[in-house]
């Protein structure tokens, strides 16, 4: 004779799991299961420094030529364009949203999602 | 109008503030030039004609009493005027400043009228010339910066904006001109002698700046810690 097919309770109440207190986690939650508002607030990375070859190439022409800045006027001229686009770099980067990264800052995030809550009910 | 304190009962008008004025963003600069105003309106670009139309209907900002539309005003030398001033005294800081101008002249023309004939073109005898010349060359390209990392402070290599360079440029200038000079030198004689030295790229202004850029290659090791 085949095994006879039991629902899975009845084969787990013969078992005596139940009398044991093997019982299936209750769940309680302590906070809502729903996303928050906010995020939690991350360190900005650094960004990295600027012009630093520029800079590296203008002292190297320094150092040969005795740190007057005549013989050196090219290599001067093109570290001031590196800071002056560095420069404007970084004012136009503060109006947009993205960082160079690709992530929004924390703080910008924050005001996003205050500005589209998450609905908890309905009305 | 006496001065004292009244009853806020007595007084109908409002006090008017007399430092830092905050204007309204809607008030607009004046304009001192004279070119801009003989321009006819043709050859006027695509900005300039709206800025007219923008100044016909916004108020325009009080124009500064050091602000000038005379062909002898030169904002550097108001700037390096104002920096010689000692509490408030803009006419013993203007006279000293005219002497030195005056000082300088003298000096390159004597060397003018003693120079044989070929080298009489090399010689500069515009003081004004000599001004802004000897300032560019003081001016330091490469500044130190105070960085804290890790519990201890370096000096950071760190490019420098143009007033901060103009600004160091006249310090420099003025406190070598303040304090190493002999007891009866006059500043006028001081200042000019060390405008001409720094003209030619000698003296201890350049020297100062020379140091200071020595520093900054010592410590290029550093300039990763900026994050600007």
């Amino acid at each position: 004779m085949a095994a006879p097919a039991y629902p899975a309770w009845v084969t787990r109440w013969v078992s005596g799991q139940w009398r044991n207190k093997k019982r299936p986690p209750a769940l309680r939650p302590p906070r809502a299961l729903a996303l928050a508002d906010k995020v939690a607030n991350r360190r900005e990375q650094a960004t990295e420094a600027t012009c630093i070859t520029e800079m590296s190439v203008m002292m190297a022409c320094w150092k040969q030529n005795d740190f007057n800045d005549a013989p050196c006027a090219e290599e001067i001229r093109m570290f001031y364009d590196c800071v002056a686009k560095a420069e404007k770099e970084r004012k136009n980067q503060n109006e947009d949203t993205m960082s160079s990264r690709g992530n929004l800052p924390s703080s910008k995030v924050n005001k996003l999602l205050k500005r589209f809550p998450q609905i908890t009910r309905y009305v | 109008r006496a001065l004292g304190y009244s009853p806020a009962s007595l007084v109908p008008c409002r006090i008017m503030p007399v430092r830092w004025n905050r204007y309204n963003p809607s008030y607009l600069e004046p304009e001192v030039k004279k070119e801009s105003y003989q321009k006819p309106l043709e050859e006027l670009t695509e900005e300039e004609r709206e800025h007219m139309e923008l100044k016909a209907v916004r108020p325009i900002k009080a124009a500064p009493p050091s602000l000038s539309s005379s062909v002898f005003s030169d904002p550097m030398i108001s700037k390096f005027t104002n920096m010689m001033m000692k509490s408030g005294n803009k006419v013993l800081a203007r006279s000293l400043m005219s002497q030195t101008l005056e000082a300088i002249k003298r000096k390159q023309l004597e060397k003018y009228h003693k120079a044989p004939e070929n080298e009489k073109e090399t010689i500069e005898c515009n003081p004004y010339v000599i001004f802004h010349q000897a300032l560019k060359n003081c001016q330091p390209i490469i500044g130190l910066s105070n960085i804290t990392k890790g519990g201890k402070t370096y000096q950071v290599p760190v490019p420098l904006t143009d007033n901060r360079k103009r600004f160091l440029a006249m310090k420099w200038l003025i406190t070598e001109c303040r304090e190493n000079k002999h007891r009866r030198t006059l500043m006028p004689d001081k200042l000019s002698q060390e405008l001409l030295l720094a003209f030619k790229n000698e003296g201890p202004v350049i020297k100062k700046k020379h140091v200071l850029h020595k520093m900054a290659e010592a410590n290029r090791a550093y300039a990763h810690f900026r994050w600007w």
